[in-house]
């Protein structure tokens, strides 16, 4: 007996001990994760460089923190990298990059909650959060001193860029500095089909929502044995836009968000309790009780429905470029052509043109700010300032001259066959730093066109883009005619508000509890509408527009039209 | 109300109980001392913090100090109970607390009873260690573990079994239906805890004087009554504590397993409190309203707690205070 006791007790000790191995564990990956202390001693180090004599003093070396909600990719130390290695040798300048795990708002949540800044914070989603937190620091002082260079780039994007009260608080990722160069691939919204598709039916061009589903159908009839997927859809966590968004673009407009603006009257309309979301639904529940449509989609993570894309077995999917990208590429890494997919610009009915292509914009509510943390906020900003001197814009998204990109005889850029293969490593992407350094920083806009002429993306670059192409892609872009995917799609009209999801709600208005609201009402209809049997569809539609005008729709509607003639304004007023 | 008839304090003795009060304080100096580091540690950290609670009653800002805030009175308060959402998040709590209270005591009781009864050393300790394992499992592994099980895709073991077996002829989207997602957060918590908790009871029955169990057999109990009259009987005072511990902390039903095995088809049973104060509290920003429910939560947890104990107390049981 009392060896049965000691037996036990030991038994309770080691589960104790466990318990608080793991406690302990726990707290210091805290500690890990928490950037304010680890960094501050190294940063507060040069802050007695004065303005005066700091030729040599400059480039004493220093580690700020970033935290960077835009991606997500392993924590690293910016100089590990080959880009952040000549920035610092430039600078002096080393970067602790830290990217999240999980929910971005709860992450920056709680980092306004304790007050514990990194450095330098991209809070992506959260800006507002973080700007009514009163967590970055103006810099137009800074810039005015410190930056000519981010003067050059941002100048033309002042009055855009400047908060109620006349500061500067972050620098977006979207100042297009030259000629504007569009997308040669689709890295916005589209409706993808499986190459196999188009081509057992002899390639036909199709333009509406039907003729999508029909072909979707056709094929997977007649190969049934394949047990084959007809369409999926992404819906987790803030990632709704698979369900969410297709209604507004069927009906020929770009991605403003949750709502369709007028081109004439500026009136900006939810569109989630309109006829357009009702006909949308209608048809994924007409494909669902067709057996085409995946109903995993409804319970399946990012993680998961990736996979599921990069099996190869999903015929159709709507979903964007830059979302669904990762799946996509391992797609291409098999080789196989026929399961790579094309990007369709479908829309409701015939009369409808297109508008998936995002017009030229500047997103005023993204961007990188420095935190009231920061020790040597000069510093910082110099380092920006270096970051846009036009041959690290090169750096940044050409990399290194031999490595990763050649200049032929009339200095235009282009890459190798083998650089293009190389860089499709997401390995080899980071060791290099595009992954770090590409997006994220105070930077030239996408689409962007250097001093020289030279395309600022290399994957707008005609000479790059043809060279990245595969035999297939160049198959298929014969088929239809074109020379570029996004020459099927039509070209964007002139929207100066553009795009109205990048207008900052006030924390506990109304309007923002309607986003949250709604998001909440129609993440639980949707998939009772998709899977409902047909004859059920209307009721429980009805049901559904009962709950959502119960929300204070005007309210947002308001805000938003409001806050579009804003921006007309300020774009105008320029 | 019998505690308070049994302390007689007559006025006049007043001096000599205050010195009563000091010589016993005196002579229990090592306990006392032993216990000061406890109850700064208590204070620090449950009672410092309440005067956060402030927050509920203003329109907090992090980046203004304590009285710089706006304050708004009750209008967080108002705001939760005039909203649907959190009516139905309010039941969904309490219906996941009481299922986890009873399943886990239930199942932690009977097999720590039936472990009990187990003669071969090596089986009983095998069945303890496999059922003490998933307890260290984290819940983000044990989600994946459980979604992909219940999945309808390919390798979703438990439709797959089903289907074999004949009992049903299509898979069923488990975490999409709704009122399926009590019974699984159900069992997915006893899969997950009953080894561990059974501790506690195993413990518990070793107290128990052998001798009775010799007495009751001699007398002719068969096993099942020697449980019954036994076991049971020695083991009430841990289940009662236990029971009352447990009401406290009813409204934590926890966070993990609602957020990772959640979705929009089973949002109207998963979201708890928890979950509710994350979306409309900490993710929105708005730490006052997740402050108010906290104190609500707290505020039910208390009352809970008194029933409970003061219920005892009238049954003559064991309690906490």
């Amino acid at each position: 007996m009392t060896s049965m006791v000691k037996q036990k007790m030991g038994l309770l000790a080691l589960a104790v001990a466990m318990a608080a191995v793991a406690g302990c564990s726990g707290n210091s990956g805290n500690n890990a994760g928490n950037p304010a202390p680890a960094s501050s001693p190294e940063a507060s180090a040069p802050a007695n460089t004065d303005a005066g004599g700091e030729a040599k003093e400059e480039l004493k070396p220093v580690t700020f923190t970033y935290f960077n909600a835009n991606s997500q990719v392993p924590n690293i130390d910016s100089n590990k990298t080959e880009i952040g290695k000549k920035l610092e040798e430039q600078t002096g300048v080393n970067f602790n990059l830290q990217y999240p795990v999980g929910d971005v708002n709860t992450k920056i949540g709680t980092m306004i909650a304790s007050g514990n800044y990194p450095d330098v914070l991209a809070p992506d989603t959260a800006i507002d959060k973080v700007l009514d937190a009163k967590a970055f620091i103006p810099l137009n002082d800074l810039i005015e001193k410190f930056g000519p260079n981010i003067k050059r780039v941002y100048g033309p994007y002042y009055n855009l860029m400047k908060a109620e009260d006349g500061n500067i608080y972050f620098l977006p990722f979207s100042p297009v500095v030259g000629e504007y160069i569009p997308s040669p691939t689709i890295d916005q919204g589209a409706f993808f089909i499986q190459r196999r598709v188009l081509k057992e039916a002899g390639y036909p061009k199709i333009k509406t929502i039907d003729e999508y589903f029909d072909l979707i159908k056709k094929y997977n009839d007649a190969h049934k044995a394949d047990k084959l997927t007809g369409f999926s859809s992404l819906i987790y966590d803030w990632r709704t836009m698979g369900i969410f968004n297709p209604p507004m673009h069927l009906a020929g407009y770009p991605n403003d968000g949750d709502v369709i603006v007028d081109m004439s009257s500026h009136d900006a309309k939810v569109y989630a309790n309109s006829d357009y979301t009702k006909t949308w639904l209608k048809k994924l529940n007409e494909v669902n009780s067709e057996g085409l449509y995946d109903q995993a989609s409804f319970v399946s993570n990012y993680d998961q429905y990736l996979a599921k894309i990069s099996s190869g077995k999903v015929l159709g999917f709507f979903d964007y470029g830059w979302q669904a990208n990762q799946a996509l590429q391992n797609i291409k890494k098999t080789g196989n052509d026929d399961l790579d997919y094309m990007p369709l610009p479908i829309v409701f009915d015939n009369n409808t043109t297109d508008q998936y292509l995002d017009p030229p914009s500047f997103i005023n509510n993204r961007g990188v700010g420095i935190t009231t943390a920061a020790k040597d906020p000069e510093r910082i900003i110099k380092f920006f300032d270096t970051m846009l001197k036009e041959e690290n814009q090169v750096l940044i998204q050409w990399g290194i001259k031999g490595e990763t990109y050649d200049v032929d005889d009339k200095g235009r850029f282009y890459r190798t066959p083998e650089q293009i293969e190389m860089l499709k490593d997401n390995a080899k992407q980071e060791s290099i730093g595009f992954s770090y350094f590409n997006y994220s920083w105070p930077m030239y806009g996408q689409g962007s066109t250097l001093a020289d002429g030279n395309s600022f993306n290399a994957g707008r670059q005609p000479e790059v883009a043809q060279a990245s192409f595969t035999d297939g892609d160049k198959l298929i872009l014969d088929k239809y005619g074109v020379k570029t995917f996004s020459e099927l799609f039509a070209k964007p009209e002139d929207r100066p508000w553009y795009p109205a999801w990048s207008i900052s709600l006030e924390q506990g208005s109304p309007a923002q509890i309607f986003t949250q609201k709604s998001k909440d009402v129609k993440l639980k209809y949707f998939s009772k509408l998709v899977l409902a049997k047909p004859d059920q569809f209307d009721g429980i539609w009805d049901q559904y527009l009962k709950d959502f005008n119960k929300l204070d729709v005007k309210a947002y509607e308001d805000t938003l039209t409001k806050e579009v003639a804003a921006k007309i304004a300020k774009t105008q007023g320029n | 109300m019998r505690d308070q008839t049994a302390v007689p304090a007559p006025r006049a003795a007043e001096p000599s109980a205050l010195n009563r009060w000091f010589k016993t304080l005196l002579k229990q100096k090592t306990l006392i001392f032993m216990s000061v580091p406890f109850v700064i540690w208590i204070f620090i950290f449950k009672y410092v913090p309440l005067w956060g609670w402030l927050i509920a009653f203003q329109h907090y800002r992090p980046n203004l100090t304590m009285f710089q805030q706006e304050w708004v009175g009750l209008e967080q308060f108002r705001f939760l109970f005039s909203d649907d959402t959190f009516i139905r998040v309010l039941r969904n709590t309490l219906v996941q607390a009481v299922i986890k209270l009873v399943l886990g005591f239930v199942t932690a009781i009977v097999l720590a009873i039936l472990l009990n009864e187990v003669r071969v050393a090596f089986f009983k300790r095998a069945v303890q260690t496999i059922s003490y394992l998933p307890h260290f499992i984290s819940w983000v592994v044990a989600a994946n573990i459980i979604s992909t099980a219940l999945s309808i895709d390919e390798g979703g073991i438990v439709n797959e079994v089903l289907m074999w077996l004949h009992i049903i002829d299509q898979p069923i989207m488990w975490l999409g239906v709704g009122h399926y997602f009590w019974g699984i957060l159900g069992t997915s918590e006893v899969w997950k805890d009953v080894g561990w908790n059974t501790i506690v009871y195993l413990a518990a029955m070793t107290m128990i004087d052998p001798s009775q169990y010799e007495a009751a057999e001699i007398d002719g109990a068969s096993r099942f009554q020697r449980i019954l009259h036994i076991t049971l009987p020695g083991l009430k005072p841990v289940i009662v504590i236990l029971l009352i511990m447990n009401l406290g902390s009813i409204l934590e039903t926890g966070f993990e397993p609602q957020y990772l095995m959640g979705n929009g088809m089973n949002a109207d049973y998963s979201e708890n409190l928890e979950i509710f104060v994350l979306k409309y509290g900490i993710s929105m920003g708005n730490f006052s309203l997740a402050t108010a429910a906290g104190i609500f939560k707290t505020v039910v947890s208390f009352i809970l707690l008194f029933t409970a104990n003061s219920m005892a107390k009238r049954f003559g049981e064991q309690r906490l205070f």
